[in-house]
């Protein structure tokens, strides 16, 4: 079990108000899978992913990581975890625009405990960036990339400390529905060799390339279902869509949003 | 605690450097506090230490780094209680004092003695002769002009042999060469062996040129009383030891002499070393005062590496976020603001120091100034930077803990 939550809650005090973002949710995830999580805004995706990214402790409630429970950790000690065991990538992409491409991929090194030398560093940041299509924009800066090409970069160093799990916050939110796809593929490549993926998403184009799909509703699991039994999914719609004709109705009433 | 690894740190110099370089002329105006005030306290420090070695050569070529030693009795003592015998310097004072203070270069006793000197014709009634040793000449700074100086032998041998200046030969009509003439000094023949320069003594406005005849100590003892007056003219190895030297001549004189606890000296040590004293105490006074003024401006200059390193690290909150995200600890991010702090100031202190270095020169060359030996000493160099440093992590660590307490998740939503 990558990933073991239990009774998850978050509370914000914003003044004398405290505001509920979570409110007890609890998820397990195996190793390998792709899971999207979607909601509407104010649902508490955001919150959720924050503190499976560990950038954030729940306020009550247990998360153990890999066996490891960091819902009890320190600052330092959450810094390591995310140095060491997680991947983000956000939807702004957040490459540093001085650096290049290369550099930009070796940055979590600069902070590992063991992050080797220069040539170590470099090797590294070559292969992934060799795995995510960009061996020939090594040495571009940001300003030289295309989004995609900027999320890539982006995803390279995510994957350069072989996190136990991808977080990807609205990885395609910036980008149009070529690249989107383009990013998306990679994403199942990854799965495919075996990463543990995480996706926020309200995109159900998205969240129809998961295996399984986490929606919340004010700070808790509404459904949690694999794809082929979730609105996301292409099979649930043409099942509903079939059974619809077949009862001489419209789809309109429940068809998704997006 | 998580230890950084080497990695980072050449890391985050270079981040350092590049966010400096990347923003020049804002930090340049930054760090302009800095500049001014390692420049202009290295510049008065440089200037001090011109003067200051200006004037301790003035003192020295004064006899900053003499001594002079000569019986004295205490002040309102009855002359009874300390008679002659006991105060007057003694022969084996003399050789004990030459032997046992380190402190001391060389030394000579010199003693007057009023005899008639007569040369063929010509005689001088009530002239005085000096006795001295060979060592006379360094400490008196007096050379030879023609023939050669006293020698010990002349000393041990009692040679009746003499030494004149320009002026007695010309009072005794003696040849333009008068090396190898013989004089009679109180009746006895002596051999002039040389010449010493007559030196135009305008110290403190008196003209003291006049005759002068020397002969060997021994020779100048041998006629006078057993009890007769010398005092010591005492070379000191450097001024900066001429309270070591007193101290050493008056601990040998009063072991020699039996005095004991509170008996008061029978003699006494005197040197310029007053003079010496009150300047230093001037230069420091200055020092203190240019301490004072670049206090102030490092202060202020520390105050604007503050208020930038605020403005940096509200602009780079979505970076810190970033980093952050990717795993840089509080302790990591804190590192990396203060040592760009602090490597502002430096840089701040290096432009300083040429700036100061560059006003050290002019002030070396300013004409007739005096301050040709103007120069940035070691110790300035090292506090400047010193100084500047400790800005860098004074000024520097409230910006930098600011970044390091920043939460990853708001700094990421920062706009």
């Amino acid at each position: 079990m990558i990933i073991e939550a239990r009774g998850l809650t978050r509370l914000y005090r914003v003044g004398v108000e405290t505001i509920h973002a979570l409110r007890g949710v609890d998820l397990d995830l195996e190793a390998n899978e792709m899971v999207a999580v979607m909601g509407s805004s104010g649902s508490g995706k955001s919150t959720l992913m924050n503190i499976l990214g560990c950038l954030d402790r729940p306020t009550a409630g247990t998360y153990r990581l890999d066996g490891r429970l960091v819902s009890a950790m320190g600052a330092t000690e959450l810094a390591n975890v995310r140095n060491e065991r997680i991947g983000f990538v956000f939807q702004s992409f957040e490459l540093l625009p001085r650096l290049s491409a290369l550099a930009n991929v070796e940055l979590p090194l600069i902070y590992a405990r063991g992050g080797g030398w220069w040539g170590t560093r470099r090797r590294k940041a070559r292969r992934v960036l060799e795995r995510v299509g960009l061996a020939d924009r090594m040495h571009h800066r940001p300003n030289q990339l295309s989004g995609g090409q900027k999320q890539r970069v982006a995803i390279a160093r995510a994957l350069l400390s072989n996190p136990a799990i991808l977080m990807a916050d609205e990885p395609t939110g910036n980008l149009d529905s070529t690249t989107t796809n383009e990013i998306m593929s990679l994403f199942a490549e990854l799965h495919a060799e075996g990463q543990t993926i995480v996706i926020v998403t309200h995109e159900n184009d998205v969240a129809a390339c998961c295996r399984r799909v986490l929606r919340l509703r004010d700070g808790q699991v509404e459904s949690d279902l694999p794809i082929a039994e979730d609105p996301a999914s292409p099979q649930y719609w043409s099942q509903r869509t079939g059974q619809a004709i077949a009862s001489g109705g419209g789809v309109s009433a429940e068809g998704p949003s997006a | 605690m998580t230890l950084l690894s080497p990695i980072f740190w050449v890391q985050a110099v270079a981040l350092a450097i590049s966010q400096i370089w990347a923003n020049k002329v804002r930090s340049m105006l930054t760090a302009l506090g800095i500049i001014v005030g390692v420049a202009s306290v290295t510049a008065v420090i440089a200037a001090l230490s011109g003067l200051k070695s200006r004037v301790l050569t003035e003192f020295e070529s004064f006899g900053a780094n003499r001594l002079l030693i000569f019986p004295d009795r205490p002040d309102n003592a009855p002359r009874n209680l300390y008679p002659w015998e006991e105060v007057r310097l003694k022969e084996r004072e003399l050789v004990e004092l030459s032997q046992s203070c380190p402190s001391l270069r060389t030394l000579t006793p010199i003693t007057s003695v009023g005899a008639s000197v007569q040369y063929a014709d010509t005689l001088l009634d009530g002239s005085t002769i000096t006795g001295i040793w060979p060592a006379w000449h360094e400490a008196e700074n007096r050379a030879v002009i023609a023939g050669r100086p006293f020698n010990g032998i002349d000393e041990r041998e009692r040679r009746q042999v003499c030494l004149i200046n320009e002026e007695a030969a010309g009072e005794l009509k003696l040849p333009r060469d008068p090396v190898g003439e013989h004089i009679l000094l109180g009746g006895r023949r002596f051999l002039v062996i040389g010449v010493v320069e007559t030196v135009q003594q305008a110290m403190f406005g008196m003209n003291t040129s006049s005759a002068e005849i020397f002969v060997p100590f021994s020779v100048a003892a041998a006629m006078q009383d057993r009890t007769f007056f010398f005092r010591i003219v005492a070379m000191v190895k450097s001024p900066d030891v001429a309270e070591e030297a007193k101290s050493e001549v008056r601990f040998v004189l009063r072991r020699m002499r039996g005095l004991r606890g509170s008996d008061p000296d029978t003699f006494a040590v005197a040197a310029i070393d007053q003079f010496i004293e009150q300047f230093k105490a001037l230069a420091a006074g200055i020092t203190a005062v240019a301490g004072g003024i670049v206090g102030v401006s490092l202060l202020v200059g520390g105050i604007g590496i503050m208020n930038i390193m605020l403005v940096a690290v509200s602009e780079r909150t979505r970076e810190i976020g970033l980093r952050k995200a990717v795993g840089a600890t509080p302790l990591a991010i804190l590192s990396q603001f203060l040592l760009e702090a602090v490597t502002l100031c430096l840089l701040g202190g290096i432009v300083g120091l040429l700036c100061g270095q560059f006003l050290a020169f002019v002030i070396s060359s300013i004409p007739n100034a005096g301050l040709e030996e103007a120069s940035i000493p070691g110790w300035a160099v090292a506090m400047a930077f010193g100084f500047s440093g400790g800005v860098g992590v004074l000024f520097g660590m409230f910006p930098a803990i600011k970044a390091s307490r920043l939460d990853p998740i708001e700094a990421l939503r920062h706009e």
